[in-house]
């Protein structure tokens, strides 16, 4: 094997120690990632000016959509007033005591030889309750007998509409006085009557029905 | 690696330290926060978005469920004319008791207030007394059936009907009605 002399072997030496120059490998490597750093930074900015043409463009369709929903937030709650108020007229109206049917029910009670001199009717709106008194003569052999009935008739008519209703007597007394009644004098008996009813119970109020009040065919 | 050699890397990798601290704090920081902000605004305002465009929807609905409700609404305000009911409800009483033969009558108002339900807070309660001294029980009869039939915001709380002295085949009837007026 011949022998081979490198003459450069310093040179080449010092070439190698420059190439593996520890300061100047740092030196690359910082600069590698500075380039990366700095790409992530318009990456990152990039991203950001991205989400703000995004906000830009939400806020332009809220801008839109801002007046919308404040009239529809606002004619929502008129609405809802309305029909909070209507509702609330609703069951005033539905629960209203209607007089109309009941003196009907009464003069239908009354026989020629009933006479009601007065009839007083109250509506106790915090307790539900309608009280009439009724205050009148009965006349006939047994005139008590007569009011007793007056009493029942009443009590089975106003009974139909309303279960509830208890028709009692307050006062039952016998007269001196007489009356003329299909041409003979009978003895009488005052009477006061009393019906108390609770149409709508607070329990249980009844759904809304449509309910009218007739006109009354009969005189007393 | 000479002592140089040496104090140029530490010296190095101090300046490295300081430049990603920089990096991050300065520049990368601020850019991360502002980017968080955005989207934070970013799903504030699609959340307001979406949930007013169900409000929008729901008060489209409402609208047409509450068709029946506000003709009813109007119909019952539209029973308040203008102007203080002190100054029409008695003529009108007057007018409507003379169309059933019932002549003598006074309407006067006991007290009005305004209605206790929250609902109702934009009409009041009146209190009149109508007092009839001469009345056929028969047409008051008809008198109250026709009141209570086409005033459905009336309501006959007290009523009291007895027998005139003075003439027997007529009656004297006073009833307390309680009305509900819209406040104009």
């Amino acid at each position: 094997m011949p022998l081979q002399l490198n003459l450069l072997h310093e040179e080449i030496l010092q070439h190698r120690q420059r190439q593996r120059d520890p300061l100047k490998l740092s030196l690359y490597a910082a600069i590698a990632l500075g380039a990366l750093l700095m790409l992530n930074y318009l990456w990152t900015g990039y991203r950001v000016l991205q989400g703000k043409s995004r906000l830009n463009s939400i806020q332009a369709e809220w801008n839109k959509i801002e007046p919308k929903v404040t009239a529809a937030q606002k004619r929502a709650d008129e609405l809802n007033g309305i029909i909070g108020t209507t509702n609330a007229l609703d069951g005033y109206i539905e629960t209203r005591f209607y007089w109309a049917t009941f003196l009907e029910k009464v003069a239908h009670c009354v026989t020629p030889n009933i006479q009601i001199t007065s009839l007083e009717g109250v509506i106790e709106d915090d307790k539900g309750l309608v009280t009439a008194t009724l205050d009148g003569v009965a006349g006939g052999r047994e005139p008590r007998s007569v009011a007793e009935d007056f009493r029942q008739m009443l009590l089975e008519q106003v009974g139909k509409e309303q279960p509830t209703v208890k028709v009692e007597f307050k006062t039952l007394e016998d007269l001196d006085t007489t009356v003329a009644v299909g041409g003979s004098n009978e003895t009488t008996a005052h009477f006061v009557v009393t019906v108390g009813m609770e149409p709508f119970p607070k329990a249980a109020t009844p759904p809304p029905t449509e309910h009218k009040a007739r006109p009354k065919k009969e005189e007393s | 690696m000479n002592k140089e050699q040496v104090k140029k890397l530490f010296l190095g990798g101090l300046g490295l330290i300081a430049l990603l601290y920089v990096y991050f704090s300065f520049f990368l920081g601020p850019l991360n926060k502002s980017r968080d902000a955005v989207q934070a605004k970013i799903k504030d305002l699609q959340t307001k978005i979406s949930t007013s465009k169900a409000e929008i929807s729901k008060a489209a609905k409402l609208e047409e469920s509450a068709h029946s409700a506000t003709v009813r609404y109007d119909a019952l305000r539209a029973l308040s004319p203008e102007g203080a009911p002190i100054a029409w409800f008695p003529p009108r009483m007057k007018t409507f008791l003379s169309t059933h033969q019932i002549d003598k009558g006074t309407t006067r108002l006991e007290t009005n207030s305004a209605c206790k339900e929250k609902e109702l807070a934009d009409w009041s309660r009146y209190l009149w007394i109508i007092d009839l001294p001469q009345a056929d029980f028969e047409s008051l009869g008809n008198a109250i059936a026709q009141l209570e039939n086409t005033n459905p915001l009336l309501s006959i709380k007290k009523l009291r009907i007895y027998a005139a002295t003075d003439d027997p085949e007529m009656q004297k009837a006073v009833f307390t009605a309680a009305t509900i007026i819209y406040k104009k």
